[in-house]
């Protein structure tokens, strides 16, 4: 059984956490950053988990000294700021994952996410979506021209679904953009195709898209096989965007954009091998306006 | 915002100070050397010798004082020991709604108030007795309908014996001055406000996630707390609650956002011009740009800063449009490459049409070209985003625009209400008025 750690100065949350996921791992509890290391210290946990602002030790610093202490630990933010404040913290601290503390809180979305890390599963849309949750269709997009048909169908699809695709034209549109154009790249790191021009795909250079849909949300994956974005340039673009330094360049608009129009976005990379991008819009409005930080490096 | 504005008028009136300071310097001077020519002709005791060149000097250095007197949009005038009117300038004659040539000899009180006897806080008083500069702030009058507050400093002339012989009135309508300064503070409260709103907002969260997460799991697990019906249905009414109190707090976060949008009664002919004249492109200085907006168009209530940004974005995309075209065409030696702009008002909305004969829309892409990320453009040469935010903006203003291209020439279209609130009925604000140019 993994062995997980919470951490924060509000009983209220330390208690629910533990109530929710003492069935499912050996979790402990601590109110503030000094009692969680001296519990570090003793023992070996496998996920800690902690709020950002707490009295003495702030989240950032305690898991930054969790990380010195014991290296393998992983690691998580919760918050319930706005994440957009804590962007460039996140990349000073090596930070991937923030928690937005939503209200009532999403037990299915942080049980998927804590579940991810500690089994290093987390590629697939499926793993996010609810037990009622299905896959509505896979698409293998060979070609520039198959992407194009791929986001309008998908756009008309889930409007007739769902009544509006919210943004998710505009991001499936970026995201597979990004996928076609940016991921396929020659030896020496320059990208393989013009941005635009129509280009049929070596087979290795395949994009995968996926949508579901559950009783509350639905959702759009998009994979490249190249795995050539790393944690550390999404939160230097997320960054940039966030503090309004990159409006006038090309560089990570996408990234940033989709984050800020889609309800939640996850980004997984194995390096060198698949990068994956998970869009989710809700249908009601409780979990709407958090913009979480989800990056998974593995 | 209003930052930017409050130093360009204190750049402005600081260059008003200046200007009336070196006026009082030229006109003692310009007094001194037609005395001295005087004296010269009087002493050659041949009136005669007045040469025609002479003449033509001192019908030059008066028509210089003249035209540098009127190039001045605050009023001037200068008086006598007598109170009465030496000379004006044109926004002097304009602002009594005489001529510059008809007020010389009225009496200062008389012209500018329309009292028989002498104001009885006369600023030029002091200034005629002591030849100290003289000043009166918050000044009300009442000009065409509208109070309007004005600030009058005065400043002598003395002749060679340091007698006092002219006092020149510099006049100055502060009025929008002191009420963006008003706005200022009003919108400092507010942002102060917004900040504590958020603070505190951000911080219920927490205590509230903590009550609904708890809430949650007792109902998702009754038999762990031990719960009974009626114990679930409390449980339930915690969770309703906590629900509601979340949704307060995110209409205060909502409410303490939007105070960051301004809406201000707007004078667009000075943005529209500003817009055509700031967007500056390598080789598109060739193309004829031309404005045609109504006289009296009425002010918009808006974000001037965003609207202005509005402006900017599409009339970027109409100087590339034409370059575009002058690429594709070959064409070495533009001729007739024009960007036109018109506003009009329509009803309670005000049309603004920006038409270029560029490259055009590609038929079928109208409505496109407001996506995000839609470019024709190069990479590094434009994002895409620019009439998205565009459409944005303009539907932040509850406007619309739109877009289409028709016998080589290509149409922007953006229609804005003109808007109202109880605040603007209480006279309102100008943030950005009109200069009236002079011709010197």
């Amino acid at each position: 059984m993994f062995k997980i750690l919470a951490v924060d100065d509000e009983q209220a949350i330390r208690v629910m956490l533990q109530d929710f996921f003492e069935d499912t791992y050996d979790i402990r509890v601590a109110a503030n950053g000094s009692e969680a290391l001296a519990l570090v210290r003793a023992e070996d946990f496998d996920l800690v988990i902690s709020d950002i602002n707490m009295p003495g030790l702030k989240g950032p610093e305690l898991l930054s000294e969790i990380k010195k202490l014991k290296p393998r630990t992983k690691t998580m933010l919760m918050t319930a700021y706005n994440v957009d404040d804590y962007i460039r913290m996140a990349k000073e601290f090596n930070i991937s994952n923030i928690i937005p503390k939503t209200v009532p809180f999403n037990y299915d979305e942080v049980g998927a996410l804590v579940d991810g890390i500690l089994t290093e599963n987390v590629f697939g849309l499926e793993r996010y979506l609810l037990g009622d949750g299905q896959i509505a269709k896979h698409y293998t997009i060979k070609s520039s021209e198959e992407g194009n048909a791929v986001r309008e169908e998908l756009t008309r699809v889930i409007c007739e679904k769902f009544g509006s695709s919210g943004d998710v034209k505009l991001i499936v549109d970026e995201i597979i953009t990004n996928a076609i154009y940016h991921a396929p790249a020659r030896d020496d790191g320059s990208p393989k195709y013009r941005e635009y021009a129509p280009v049929h795909l070596d087979p290795s250079e395949y994009v995968h898209v996926t949508w579901g849909y559950d009783a509350e949300k639905y959702g759009v994956s998009i994979v490249d096989m190249q795995g050539r974005l790393s944690k550390e340039t999404v939160l230097y673009k997320i960054d940039r965007h966030v503090r309004g330094e990159g409006m006038l360049d090309d560089s990570g608009r996408g990234i940033h954009m989709s984050r800020l129009f889609a309800d939640r976005m996850l980004i997984n990379i194995k390096p060198g091998v698949k990068t994956e991008v998970i869009v989710m819009n809700y249908l009601s409005s409780g979990y709407r306006g958090y913009r979480p930080l989800y990056i998974n490096e593995l | 915002m209003n930052g930017v504005y409050l130093i360009v008028i204190a750049i402005l009136a600081a260059a008003a100070v200046v200007l009336v300071a070196a006026l009082v310097s030229v006109t003692a001077r310009y007094r001194a050397d037609v005395r001295q020519r005087m004296r010269a002709i009087r002493d050659t005791r041949h009136p005669e010798k007045l040469t025609p060149d002479i003449e033509e000097k001192i019908r030059l250095s008066k028509k210089q004082l003249e035209t540098t007197l009127d190039a001045i949009t605050d009023l001037i005038c200068v008086i006598d020991t007598d109170y009465r009117i030496a000379r004006v300038n044109r926004s002097y004659a304009d602002h009594v709604g005489k001529s510059v040539r008809d007020l010389p000899s009225e009496k200062c009180h008389e012209a500018f108030w329309g009292y028989k006897e002498m104001c009885t806080d006369c600023p030029a008083r002091l200034t005629f007795e002591t030849g100290l500069p003289g000043k009166k702030s918050n000044v009300l009058k009442r000009v065409r309908g509208e109070e309007r507050l004005l600030e009058i400093e005065a400043y002598a002339v003395s002749d060679e014996n340091d007698r006092v012989v002219n006092v020149i009135e510099h006049i100055r309508d502060v009025t929008d001055e002191k009420r963006m300064n008003e706005q200022l503070i009003r919108s400092e409260k507010l942002a102060s406000i917004g900040i504590m709103t958020a603070g505190i907002a951000h911080e219920m969260n927490n205590p509230l996630s903590g009550i609904s997460g708890t809430a949650v799991n007792m109902l998702k697990m009754p038999g762990k707390f031990g719960l009974n019906e009626k114990g679930l249905e409390r449980v339930t009414m915690i969770l309703e609650c906590a629900a509601r109190a979340t949704m307060i707090m995110k209409d205060l976060l909502r409410f303490s956002q939007k105070q960051e949008t301004v809406r201000l009664p707007t004078d667009l002919t000075a943005l529209i011009s500003k817009a055509a004249g700031t967007v500056r492109i390598p080789g598109g200085s060739r193309i004829k740009r031309t404005i045609d907006v109504q006289d009296d168009l009425p002010k918009v209530r808006c974000d001037p800063s965003k609207i202005e940004q509005v402006f900017v974005n599409v009339v970027t995309n109409s100087v590339q449009a034409i370059l575009e075209k002058r690429r594709v065409t070959d064409n070495a030696a533009p001729a007739g490459e024009s960007i036109h702009i018109s506003a009009r008002s329509i009803g309670d909305e005000v049309r603004i049409e920006i038409t270029d004969n560029g490259i055009g829309i590609a038929p079928g892409m109208e409505s496109k070209v407001f996506d995000p990320f839609f470019t024709t453009k190069g990479p590094g040469e434009g994002t895409g985003l620019g009439l998205s935010i565009c459409h944005r903006i303009v539907e932040e203003h509850q406007g619309h625009i739109a877009a289409g291209s028709k016998d080589g020439l290509t149409t922007v279209t953006i229609v804005l209400p003109v808007g109202k609130d109880p605040w603007d009925e209480a006279g309102g604000q100008t943030l950005v008025t009109g200069k009236r140019g002079a011709h010197v």
